[in-house]
């Protein structure tokens, strides 16, 4: 698929520019125009969330490994903004950058072990690390983390003239661009030669070594930006929430970007909005009801595995990619057809 | 330096533990092993064998006939389950069976926490006879269950070893396919040893349920040392799941003498340390490429 540029015709590259930003553009004029109906923590959580679950989609997805040990890295990130917020600095985008670098620190410290490993025991050992950080947050580093009670930094986090991110109303605008930003850059992975090597590593590592690829590379990049992207989250929350504890990193909670990615659709661009907001809206609704969530989380993960794995988007796309090009004779089949195979 | 009472009351208690983490981290390596699936929802059946000692304790007054309901339930709930979700997917990758198996744990818990609420409940230790040991007084309920998990451990080499359903087990772990070209109905082998996955499970759990409070949450809390223990001894191996067990045990328990935090924090990194000399683990076999 062509990326703009590539063309010495403007008016092509315009046209292939406009078909590659569609999508990413639509999919965030559809969240904006939730934030009319729905209330604003929904919106910002479904947006935090989203960005969360990308790196654990594009690992799933894409390199083929499978990642309970997604809050580990989320708490790097947490814990990186938590830390610099509440003993050193009150700029919440530097604490943001401090989150996002200790969750690459973190990621590439643990990736050259880590993916080497078959993918059975890079998921056992991933969830053991989420377990070890949530005892070394809670228990070993309590003089610091302050244990089970958190770090609390709300009022500490600076205004700022141009985006206040005290504020939830500009904290949203901050979260979109972010978000719009985020999945550019996966598109651009996903349509790049690393992007393609991703997928090869996943479905015959054999013959990726044979064309001159380092099996090892490929996954450790994928790895730690993946991570990384993990990591973005979790500063954003605890910049969002104004504290941190260490229930972000408890075993518990290690499910949850995995069933999002499911539920939206692994491997999908859009899967990952698709299953927040589902997700999210149906933890509303339902811890309303019965207050029981778990309950209906893990029967809703063994159902949707058993009815075929595809999830919300995986099975929708094709449709409306259908309906789409059917409409528009296949002049710009962007909205389905552009996402992830 | 650590004096000699406290060396041996800490042997003892790393014995008993790393018992504990070897009845429940077999399931998980017999399945792996024969079956090639990872069935985290053996953590789910330890749960159910620890809530079901502690609700028929209260009820009997016994708790060794609890833990005799708890391990009956582990296994009618593995079997149901094993007839209900895990037939289906045999046939799938190992991560579609760690997905599915991680949504029954959680939907598990969600259903203890349902019938039981959250409340961390206390189960009578069936009996405080202590015994004196090297000049050092020892609980004869650790004793009991070291000795159990050695007897269990002794029951499943003399099943995989003595018996034709065992060796059937033995053959399968080597190569299904051969096993069902010999007529051996696999589908059948399957259930039996899921089955007896979760009945050791919940023997696990109802031992380990007078030892700590018995919570919904239960499951997920030793889920870390589970995982660390079937990755120190290599996934499919029954001997080297013992060894590790026994290793993270004396690990926990001595460390605890020395700092307390840390002896949490150590079997993590020599597993660590194990997956960088040897990516399989000590006994882990190199069969399964990813």
């Amino acid at each position: 698929m062509c990326v703009s540029g590539i063309s010495s015709d403007t008016g092509v590259s315009m046209v292939n520019a406009l078909r590659w930003w569609w999508g990413i553009l639509l999919a965030f004029s559809l969240l904006a125009a939730a934030r009319l109906v729905a209330p604003l923590p929904f919106v910002i959580e479904v947006i935090i969330f989203s960005i969360y679950t990308m790196g654990c989609n594009f690992l799933l997805g894409r390199v083929g490994f499978i990642s309970f040990g997604q809050p580990a890295y989320l708490a790097a990130g947490a814990y990186g903004t938590a830390f610099y917020l509440f003993y050193f600095g009150t700029d919440p985008y530097v604490g943001i950058l401090v989150g996002v670098l200790s969750g690459l620190a973190v990621s590439a410290i643990v990736g050259p072990l880590f993916v080497r490993l078959r993918s059975d025991y890079f998921a056992l050992v991933n969830l053991a690390l989420a377990g070890i950080i949530y005892y070394l947050m809670q228990k070993v580093l309590a003089g610091i983390t302050k244990g089970d009670n958190g770090l609390w930094f709300l009022t500490r986090i600076a205004s700022n003239p141009v985006l206040d991110l005290g504020k939830p109303g500009q904290f949203f605008i901050f979260a979109m661009l972010v978000a719009v930003a985020v999945w550019a850059l996966y598109k651009y992975l996903d349509d790049s030669i690393f992007g393609a090597c991703c997928l090869a590593t996943k479905l015959n590592e054999d013959k990726l070594e044979f064309i001159g690829y380092s099996n090892y590379r490929v996954r450790l990049l994928a790895f730690v930006v993946a991570n990384t992207t993990t990591a973005l989250a979790g500063a954003m929350y605890a910049v969002y929430l104004g504290f941190v504890s260490p229930e972000i990193t408890s075993p518990h909670r290690a499910p949850d970007p995995v069933v999002v990615t499911i539920l939206g659709g692994t491997g999908t661009l859009y899967g990952p909005i698709v299953g927040a907001v589902a997700y999210t809206g149906m933890k509303d609704a339902i811890s309303k009801v019965i207050g029981n969530w778990e309950l209906f989380i893990g029967f809703l993960l063994v159902f949707i595995m058993l009815a075929g794995e595809k999830g919300i988007w995986g099975s929708l796309a094709p449709r409306l990619e259908k309906l789409f090009s059917w409409r528009k004779a296949g002049t710009a089949g962007g909205d389905g057809g552009e996402a992830r195979r | 330096m650590m004096d000699a009472q406290l060396l041996v009351s800490g042997v003892i208690f790393g014995l008993s533990i790393g018992s504990i983490f070897f009845l429940m981290t077999i399931g998980l390596s017999l399945c792996f092993g024969l079956m090639r699936i990872i069935s985290l929802d053996q953590l789910l059946y330890y749960s159910i064998g620890a809530y079901l000692t502690y609700a028929v304790s209260v009820a009997a007054g016994s708790v060794w006939l609890g833990m005799l309901a708890g391990v009956a339930v582990a296994g009618l709930a593995s079997l149901a389950v094993e007839r209900l979700v895990f037939r289906r997917i045999y046939e799938r990758e190992l991560t579609f069976s760690m997905i599915t198996s991680f949504g029954i744990l959680i939907g598990g818990v969600g259903v203890i926490k349902f019938f039981c609420g959250v409340v961390p409940r206390p189960v009578a230790i069936p009996t405080l006879a202590q015994v004196g040991i090297a000049g050092t007084d020892v609980p004869v309920y650790r004793l009991i269950v070291i000795g159990i998990a050695g007897l269990v451990y002794a029951g499943i080499w003399l099943f995989l070893n003595r018996t034709i359903i065992g060796k059937a087990i033995r053959a399968g772990i080597e190569n299904v396919e051969h096993v069902e070209g010999l007529g051996i109905n696999v589908s059948r082998l399957f259930t039996i040893t899921f089955v007896i996955a979760g009945t050791l499970s919940g023997l696990a759990g109802g031992l380990h349920a007078p030892l700590i409070m018995v919570e919904p949450q239960m499951g997920l809390e030793v889920l870390a040392f589970a995982f660390m223990v079937v990755i120190i001894g290599g996934l499919g191996s029954i001997k080297g799941t013992l060894v590790s067990a026994f290793i993270v045990g004396q690990v926990v328990s001595l460390g605890s003498l020395i700092y307390a935090p840390l002896a949490q924090m150590a079997p993590f990194a020599i597993m660590l340390l194990i997956l960088l000399i040897k990516p399989t683990g000590l006994y882990g076999s190199a069969l399964l490429k990813r």
